[in-house]
């Protein structure tokens, strides 16, 4: 038995190489058994033509509502912006829609992060009391402790700070004391780095960058941040001669942030097959 | 009978092994809605995944069981993967007045052939959850871009078009890096630990600060050699990332748009040593 195993071994190695090879060598290109679409050109024309859900109703039909408007919402475009903007702040004394948006939000942030991205910008735009609400409970769930590192980082804590800075682009917009409040302590204190530059980029923006802000900024963030108050936002449709000019303004401000000139690699040596040992 | 054992008990390992290998797959079960919000506008047009497999050497041993027969399942890899390429290659408005670089510096950043952004590379994905991409040159053949299931999942931050085509750009520098001999650090091309500003670990670079127009589109590639004119991974990912949220197409939808500014704020305050990096848009909510 012992023999024949051995003997097959080979044969099996030998069979395995040659499939392996085959498959190679007979590559087919990717396939598909679905009709072939038109012209992306045609359809986007088509999806432009798609009329928004109206944000009305209450209970299950708000719900409903709501639901199909976060789907219209996410696949809009630059041009619909501000259909979106109306449409929502049309809809801010309706605690169901609100409620609707809030509870997809967090239904969602553990499943689809880019549509809980979408829900928060829609509460924030909203500029309810209902939503308020709903984003200090959303920014103050714990960023876990635990969870799968990538590169240096548990994913899933990110995740959760970078739509906890989408909720905290809501309460800054809110533009009312108590979210201030808000938006201040989360600058200062949330354990995350993500979050703190967010809450500090955002107050500033909703306060145009005066002084009064900059200076309640500046004596609660950590000291190592305070350069927070001067980074640059990269506005759009900001003409670039503007946006340069800052920019020399912010380097000659921060001399430290100029990284060091970048170094050369040691050579490789390239591996050659080379002579044959010495006999 | 010793023998026997053994070679009975290396087969089966053996067998066992490449079986879990085959089933390793990333969540193919669902995809963002970015992805399937991009994904609406061109309803899989297939000219351009016949087209795009070729443009990024992409290879059918690679992809077979992540939906290379079924290239318009759009939970699959392979149809995530072209979804991005798609981006990159019709998405972007290339905006003379404001956009950092152009599509054609983004393209031939991702795409397979040699150029002068990189030597000839091949994409191919791979089942790590602990990684983003990676790239690995290889001696004889072309070099290697592997792109990793957070990339993929829905579930993940990163899962999404303009993530995953960051993360083309990402490590499509590294090519860059890698072609001109530059030192970026010995931790996968990183510098090393937390230092300085950066949150991450052994994946943390300079940001090269430059104004806007600095490089002609076409031009990312050079370098004088100094912190004046030259990039790191991160920051091309970041300005990338921006160009999406900020100097889209029209089309664009803007589920795309809102991830790649969330991801774009996030490493630009996250993995610069000298950070923050630039902050793109505007934080209105909307």
């Amino acid at each position: 038995m012992t023999k024949l195993i051995l003997v097959l071994l080979p044969v099996m190695l030998l069979q395995h190489r040659i499939s392996a090879n085959a498959t190679e060598t007979s590559a087919q290109p990717p396939n598909t058994q679905s009709r072939p679409s038109q012209q992306p050109s045609i359809t986007v024309q088509e999806l432009a033509k798609r009329q928004a859900p109206a944000l009305v109703g209450t209970g299950e039909e708000a719900k409903k509502n709501a639901l199909a408007f976060i789907d219209w919402a996410g696949a809009s475009t630059k041009s619909q912006d501000e259909i979106v903007r109306k449409m929502v702040a049309g809809a801010r004394e309706n605690p169901d829609i609100i409620m609707a948006f809030c509870d997809e939000a967090f239904a969602k942030q553990d499943v689809d992060h880019s549509r809980a991205l979408v829900a928060l910008s829609l509460i924030g735009e909203a500029r309810s009391q209902a939503g308020m609400e709903c984003m200090v409970k959303f920014a103050r769930q714990p960023l876990p402790e635990k969870g799968t590192v990538v590169e240096g980082e548990i994913i899933e804590r990110t995740n959760l700070a970078m739509l906890q800075a989408k909720a905290i682009d809501g309460l800054a917009y809110l533009r009312n004391e108590k979210a201030d409040q808000f938006v201040v302590e989360a600058a200062a204190k949330n354990p995350s780095r993500i979050v703190r530059a967010e809450a500090i980029a955002a107050y500033l923006w909703n306060h145009n960058y005066d002084a009064k802000s900059r200076e309640i900024l500046k004596s609660v963030i950590r000291k190592d941040e305070v350069i927070f108050l001067d980074r640059l936002v990269k506005q759009a449709d900001e003409p670039k001669e503007s946006f340069n000019r800052k920019l020399a303004v912010y380097l000659k401000t921060h001399p430290e942030i100029m990284p060091p000139g970048p170094e050369k690699a040691e050579p490789q040596p390239k591996e050659t097959v080379g002579r044959p040992p010495k006999f | 009978m010793k023998i026997f054992r053994i070679l009975l008990a290396g087969l089966m390992l053996t067998f066992v092994f490449q079986s879990s290998v085959a089933q390793a797959v990333c969540n193919q079960s669902s995809a963002s809605t970015a992805d399937n919000d991009l994904w609406n506008t061109h309803g899989c047009w297939q000219a351009f995944f016949l087209w795009s497999y070729k443009a990024y050497d992409q290879r059918q041993s690679d992809w077979n069981n992540r939906g290379w027969n079924d290239a318009c399942n759009a939970n699959m890899e392979f149809p995530k993967h072209w979804n991005a390429a798609y981006l990159v290659t019709y998405g972007l408005q290339d905006a003379n007045c404001c956009s950092w670089h152009g599509t054609t510096d983004y393209r031939k950043l991702g795409e397979a052939a040699g150029s002068n952004f990189h030597s000839g590379l091949y994409h191919d994905a791979g089942d790590g959850t602990s990684l983003f991409g990676g790239f690995t040159p290889h001696t004889f053949g072309a070099d290697e871009l592997t792109t990793y299931c957070p990339l993929y999942n829905a579930t993940s931050a990163n899962g999404n078009p303009g993530s995953r085509a960051g993360d083309f750009m990402h490590e499509g520098w590294h090519g860059w890096l890698h072609k001109y001999n530059w030192n970026n650090g010995s931790c996968g091309g990183h510098r090393c630990g937390t230092p300085g500003a950066c949150t991450a670990k052994d994946a943390c670079d300079y940001f090269y600060f430059h104004g806007v127009g600095a490089f002609a589109f076409g031009a990312l590639y050079q370098t004088d050699g100094t912190a004046n004119r030259f990039h790191s991974p991160n920051q091309v990912q970041v300005e990338f990332l921006c160009d999406v949220a900020d100097y889209p197409k029209s089309w664009v939808p803007n589920s795309v748009r809102q991830a790649a500014r969330s991801d774009a704020d996030a490493r630009a305050a996250a993995r610069f040593i000298n950070g923050p990096g630039y902050k793109c848009g505007n934080p209105r909510p909307w």
